[in-house]
């Protein structure tokens, strides 16, 4: 799933990396991409924090 | 539906387990009703071999392993039906962008832009935010909460979770994007949103 627009991300395919980087590493290029779109994007950033909450709340849920 | 013997004392804190064991019935059933129904006679069997549980492992724990044994049962029936659900990777893949031009723009900006939430790990602490987040498990799609639940609650791989689901990888990926978007989205609106600064 490559991104659409590697040289200028935008928050869609930014933030679709970031979902998919829950499942399989990124390659170089999207990693590079996806920095350059989290330097300049708050969104983004406040997005890719909570999915590492929904992952950790998501694991206290299963334990109780 | 009928309740395992309601004036036992400890059935109200067996019962508050009944969503999340229904979630996790839900996970390795696909089917309502016999989820449901596997939970039911867990909560039963639970409370009639309550003395046996030793508090070395937690209340819901030990729930879960009967839980697990009772839907192991019903999964046997289930068995000759599994061949029988098929997704068509066109029309998820088409259904799924048509979803996200309603999360963003034409210029792909976000339209309910995320926000700073503040001191996410203090909600972990308290009850009413358990029932919100369970809440908005449940307001996901059939599917995408089913995925989501084995994904990240879970815990298992996502290729086991494609086979058993009889999706794509790629499909698998969409549903589970689509499902922590609108995860957040209604943590948001149900609990973040009401305290949190607004970070833009």
């Amino acid at each position: 799933m490559a991104a659409d627009e590697p040289e200028d991300l935008n928050c869609r395919n930014a933030s679709r990396l970031l979902s998919l980087a829950c499942e399989r590493p990124l390659n170089a290029e999207e990693l590079r991409a996806l920095k350059h779109h989290l330097d300049e994007c708050l969104m983004c950033t406040n997005f890719e924090q909570q999915l590492n909450f929904l992952h950790k709340a998501s694991r206290v849920f299963r334990t109780g | 539906m009928p309740r395992a013997s309601a004036t036992d004392p400890r059935f109200a804190e067996i019962e508050s387990h009944r969503p999340y064991l229904v979630r996790y019935a839900l996970a390795q059933l696909r089917d309502g009703e016999l989820a449901e129904e596997a939970v039911q006679e867990a909560l039963v069997a639970a409370l009639e071999s309550i003395d046996g549980f030793d508090k070395r492992s937690t209340l819901r724990t030990w729930l879960t392993s009967i839980l697990r044994f009772k839907v192991i049962d019903l999964q046997r029936r289930l068995v000759a039906d599994r061949a029988r659900t098929q997704y068509d990777e066109a029309t998820v893949g088409a259904e799924h962008e048509a979803w996200l031009d309603e999360m963003f723009d034409d210029t792909g900006h976000w339209r309910s832009p995320p926000q700073a939430w503040n001191d996410p790990e203090a909600a972990l602490e308290q009850s009413r935010f358990w029932e919100v987040f369970e809440r908005c498990l449940g307001r996901l799609s059939s599917t995408g909460g089913r995925v989501f639940f084995k994904r990240e609650v879970l815990g298992e791989e996502t290729d086991v979770i494609c086979r058993d689901e009889g999706i794509t990888q790629s499909n698998c990926w969409v549903m589970l994007h689509r499902a922590r978007i609108a995860l957040r989205m209604c943590l948001e609106q149900s609990w973040f949103g009401t305290e949190a600064p607004r970070g833009r």
